[in-house]
């Protein structure tokens, strides 16, 4: 579930956000957006169980942003709520919510928690105040810190944070600084990006039916800049880097850019790269059927909330005024082969890595007899297959040989 | 039926935007030969490419029927010339069609080199000048120095000079009018068998080629069989006739008269510019003096970008080639660049346009490598002398004796205060100065001996650059010199890349070499692996730079909302890599090769 408002915008992050007086305030649209979202919840399982799909209780919830801990713990309860209501959640089932760590970003952690949220992501990016100031974030590193230690003391059993290398100016000692100082606050999970400067403009995905909005001249005019302060190989050196600290701390990489405490990997992006189904609410969020179609939310608010909220604001809703309808978005349906390209990709970004019978498929076998003879994929136990620390880092050379064209 | 002593052929020799083409739309107005609904400006360059270029590239004709003011009909032909350095063969032929010549200077910018190189030409054909000092309305013209500078430089006498505004008709009915009393009437014996010069021609779908002709001699009769000196081509006519400017068939054409003869003939080689067109029935004992086949001077091979489009790209070779018998192609092909031609072109220009017309008119996306020139290679032990216009092909070095490389004589004419950067120039060229006249006060003319490689790579932008567009050239060919020259080769991880190797001086081979390593450096992408580039003469290298192994290429973050754009991104790195050329182990994409190609050399 995606909520789509943070106090401030980031000049480097493109997804569907919205700040100011959006977010907070009297005139915030976040009271009509919980509502929109939990018609779109409604109406969504309704065609699932007038589908007749059989269904088994969620066994992951992902509050993302946005920043999703600027709700109050209340309207998180009702929300939780409601979807066990609609679809069951597992026991045990991981429920994570992403947070900025300021003091007023992160939100009632311990709220949270009775909620029913057993893991934080925590937008920490980094812990040199420069860094933070360079990319736009609002923070201190000690307000990462202190979240970290807000969250364990609510009970929060799973923490985990995001940062960022080929970050301009970054060195190799404060990136360092940056991993050592949040591993020895004892967090068990470290999702690790490479700072990626994207345009959804140039690649058409900001359209009226979009799901990205459009990328703000401000930000455009950053990230040109911050490209000119990126550097491959450094980029490379520190990725090498982060993966021999946090080995040595015991966080294992189980994907790309995640390394996790045994038994903290995040299950519900796993998910994701397991090509499992699931089911996604709010502008630009997307869902998957587990077999051949993908179906996306459209990225603007406006439309989103003009399809669920057909009366105005739920206060004023008149008992009979028009129904809510599913919003504006797009779909995409798999054919055999691209669902077979992307269980290859997809899988081949986890340590787990692809088995045999996907690895022996023409494409992928061909692509993978390149990666072992450059060094870049090794076998495994069973016939599996990996990308080897090499290979990470290169891995769309690997990737783009398994694509179609 | 206007009789023969009542034939002008004339042409117009001026420098580009100096207003020929204005002029000649005037004469078309004035003589009615087009009224003024129907003219689009500047009737007589019909190619939207010789607009652009300011220049006509291919000579056209028009038949224009004047009333003189001694009240009698004249037939005028007007024989446009092509205003080019790369042309000069082609202006040649069209004055040789001639007696008579308008020169054409601008009142503001007084002669150019060009202008003067042809004047000359049309003095050495004994044609009749018309001097006019056009642009005369310009608030900058200076007529009276103009006039100064045709008496000082060319002898014209001032008493001759007509001023003029083709722009807003100021002297026009005075230059018909010279046109008729100065030039003298074409004279030939119509009753003699035909000889006919053939100046241009063009090729049509159901006419076969067109020859445009000047009958020097005889009469030549629709339908009847016609027969090409030079070439041996023989055929029947299927149609004559003259230019009003569209095609008007006529029956016949005489001694002194100029039109078209459409020939059927399938082949513009068969009917190359220069040569005599006869009757097959009773043909002449001589052709007419002067002929020769056309000699690309300028060489380089011209690609698809899309591989599959090579057909196409022969194909369009092959339609041009109908109308322009001076391209020459034969295939080959390039590791660097696929399939392609070796094309030969009179100049560089002539090089320009053809790739612009390939482009536009046939939809193509191509790419030439750099441009040489036809080098003369000397073997060891006697084994005689090869000719290599691609450097890919010069033998090893032990096999060589000697290369001589074609030299030319350019003249330029140039404001003063431009000689020191031009001698700069030119000796940063390997040029020799010869000679420095001055034409009035302030322009002088220079003279000077280059190697034809180093005028033919940027040395006509050069120049514009270093004298604010205000110097000219012209440059004729004077034979081939031995040189100490040598083959640079680009090696991409011990690998040569053909389409970059060059033949250079010995003494530039290293800052070249230098320069294109450090160039590819930056356009070529990492491998997998360590590439070194080297740039090498034979087994010795002259420069090497390195690229390091490509360390990063991920998508780092992949979530749910992502995984369609990731695949698709990644299908448009497949599709990159698809287009990338194998030099070896090394994947180069093809823009990188373009990227070297297209820009210029030190620039």
């Amino acid at each position: 579930m995606h909520v789509p408002f943070c106090v401030s915008l980031c000049p480097y992050c493109d997804f569907v956000v919205y700040a100011g007086r959006s977010a907070r305030g009297p005139g915030s649209r976040v009271d009509d957006y919980l509502a929109a979202l939990a018609a779109e919840l409604d109406l969504r399982a309704d065609a699932l169980d007038a589908s007749g799909t059989a269904r088994r209780p969620l066994r992951s919830v992902y509050l993302g942003g946005g920043t999703p801990s600027l709700l109050p713990a209340a309207d998180v309860a009702r929300l939780l709520d409601h979807v066990r209501d609609r679809h069951g959640i597992e026991d045990g089932a991981e429920v994570t919510i992403e947070a900025n760590p300021g003091p007023d970003e992160r939100g009632d952690l311990a709220g949270f928690a009775a909620a029913g949220v057993t893991r934080l992501s925590l937008g920490a990016q980094s812990m040199e105040a420069s860094e933070l100031r360079r990319l736009g974030r609002r923070h201190a590193p000690g307000d990462v810190l202190a979240a970290v230690a807000e969250a364990r003391r609510a009970g929060i059993g799973s923490i985990s944070v995001d940062v960022l290398y080929d970050v301009p100016g970054q060195t190799e000692a404060t990136w360092r600084h940056t991993l050592e100082v949040l591993l020895d606050a004892g967090v068990d999970h470290v999702s690790a990006y490479a700072l990626t400067l994207d345009d959804p403009d140039a690649e058409g995905l900001t359209g009226p039916l979009g799901d990205h909005l459009p990328t703000r001249p401000g930000a455009r005019a950053w990230r040109e800049r911050a490209r000119a302060g990126q550097d491959d190989d450094r980029a490379a050196d520190l990725y090498a880097l982060a993966d021999e600290l946090l080995a040595r701390y015991g966080l294992r990489w189980y994907e790309l850019s995640n390394w996790a405490q045994p038994g903290h990997e995040s299950r519900h992006n796993l998910a994701y790269w397991r090509h499992e189904p699931y089911e996604a609410l709010g502008p630009g969020a997307h869902a998957f059927d587990g077999r051949s179609r993908r179906r996306w939310n459209a990225a603007r608010l406006d439309g989103y909330l003009a399809a669920l909220l057909p009366a105005g604001p739920p206060g004023a809703a008149a008992a009979s005024g028009p129904l809510p309808r599913l919003p504006p978005g797009g779909e995409e349906r798999l054919d055999a082969e691209t669902f077979a390209v992307e269980e290859a990709m997809l899988g081949l970004r986890l340590a787990e890595g692809i088995g045999p019978e996907i690895a022996a498929r023409p494409a992928v076998a061909a692509a993978l007899d390149w990666a072992r003879g450059h060094g870049l994929a090794e076998d495994r136990d069973g016939g599996r297959i990996r990308l080897s620390l090499r290979g990470r880092l290169l891995s769309n050379e690997v990737l783009a040989r398994i694509a179609r064209h | 039926m206007i009789p023969q002593e009542r034939f002008r052929n004339f042409c117009i020799i001026a420098h580009v935007d100096h207003g020929k083409s204005t002029l000649a739309d005037r004469f078309l107005e004035l003589t009615h030969t087009i009224d003024a609904r129907q003219m689009t400006s500047q009737v007589l360059d019909s190619m939207d490419l010789e607009r652009e270029h300011g220049i006509t590239i291919k000579a056209r004709a028009v038949r224009l029927h004047h009333t003189a003011r001694d009240g009698q009909t004249y037939a005028l032909n007007l024989i446009d010339t092509p205003g080019h350095v790369d042309f000069t063969y082609e202006v040649s032929r069209s004055l040789q069609a001639c007696e008579g010549a308008i020169l054409v200077v601008d009142a503001a910018q007084g002669i150019e080199a060009q202008t003067l190189a042809n004047v000359y030409l049309a003095l050495a054909h004994d044609l009749v000048i018309i001097p006019v000092v056009n642009k005369i309305d310009l608030p900058s013209a200076q007529p009276e120095l103009v006039v100064d500078e045709l008496e000082n430089v060319l002898a014209i006498p001032r008493e001759e000079v007509i001023l003029a505004s083709a722009k807003e008709g100021t002297g026009v009915a005075d230059i018909l009018e010279a046109v008729v009393q100065r030039i003298p009437s074409p004279g030939g014996d119509p009753a003699a068998p035909a000889r006919g010069l053939i100046f241009d021609s063009h090729y049509d779908a159901y006419k076969g080629v067109v020859a445009y002709v000047r009958l020097a001699e005889g009469t030549l009769h629709a339908h009847e069989a016609v027969r090409l000196m030079a070439s041996g081509a023989e055929s029947e006519l299927l149609e004559l006739g003259v230019f009003r400017p569209q095609l008007v068939p006529v029956e016949t054409l005489s001694a002194g008269e100029v039109g078209y003869v459409a020939t059927g003939l399938k082949s513009v080689r068969d009917c190359q510019v220069g040569d005599t067109v006869t009757s097959a029935e009773r043909p002449a004992d001589t052709p007419l003096p002067g002929y020769k086949s056309a000699q690309p001077l300028v060489f380089a091979g011209i690609y698809p970008i899309n591989g599959p489009d090579y057909p196409l790209l022969r194909d369009a070779l092959e339609k041009l080639h109908l109308n322009d018998a001076s391209i020459t192609f034969e295939p080959e092909s390039s590791v660097a660049l696929g399939f392609g031609f070796r094309c030969g072109f009179l100049g560089l220009l002539h090089m320009e346009i053809v790739q612009e017309r390939l482009e536009r008119e046939f939809d193509l996306d191509l790419i030439a490598s750099a441009p040489s020139v036809e080098y003369l290679v000397t073997l060891t032990a006697g084994r005689g002398e090869v000719r290599v216009d691609n450097p890919a092909e010069l033998p090893g070095p032990s096999d060589i004796e000697q290369i001589a490389e074609p030299w030319v004589r350019v003249k330029i004419v140039t404001p003063n205060t431009y000689i020191g950067t031009l001698m700069e120039l030119a000796k940063l060229r390997r040029g020799a100065f010869q000679s420095m006249e001055y034409l009035d006060q302030t322009r002088v003319l220079m003279q000077f001996e280059l190697p034809l490689a180093e005028v033919i790579v940027d040395f006509y932008d050069q120049l514009k650059s270093r004298t604010q567009g205000y110097a000219s050239m012209d440059y004729e060919e004077i034979g081939y010199r031995p040189e100490r020259l040598v083959k640079l080769e680009i090696l991409v991880n011990g690998e040569p890349v053909d389409a970059l190797s060059m033949i250079v001086h010995r003494e530039d081979a290293q800052a070249q070499g230098r320069m294109l390593a450090e160039r590819l450096k930056k356009l070529i992408p990492r491998q997998m692996f360590e590439v070194p580039i080297q740039a090498a003469i034979g087994s010795t290298v002259v420069a090497r730079e390195t690229i390091g192994a490509m360390r990063k290429n991920v998508l780092a973050k992949c979530y749910g909302g992502d995984i369609t754009r990731k695949r698709k991104l990644l299908e448009k790195q497949r599709e990159g890599k698809q287009r990338m050329k194998r030099v070896g182990q090394v994947e180069i994409p093809q823009e990188a090769f373009l990227a070297i190609l297209r820009t210029d050399e030190g620039s």
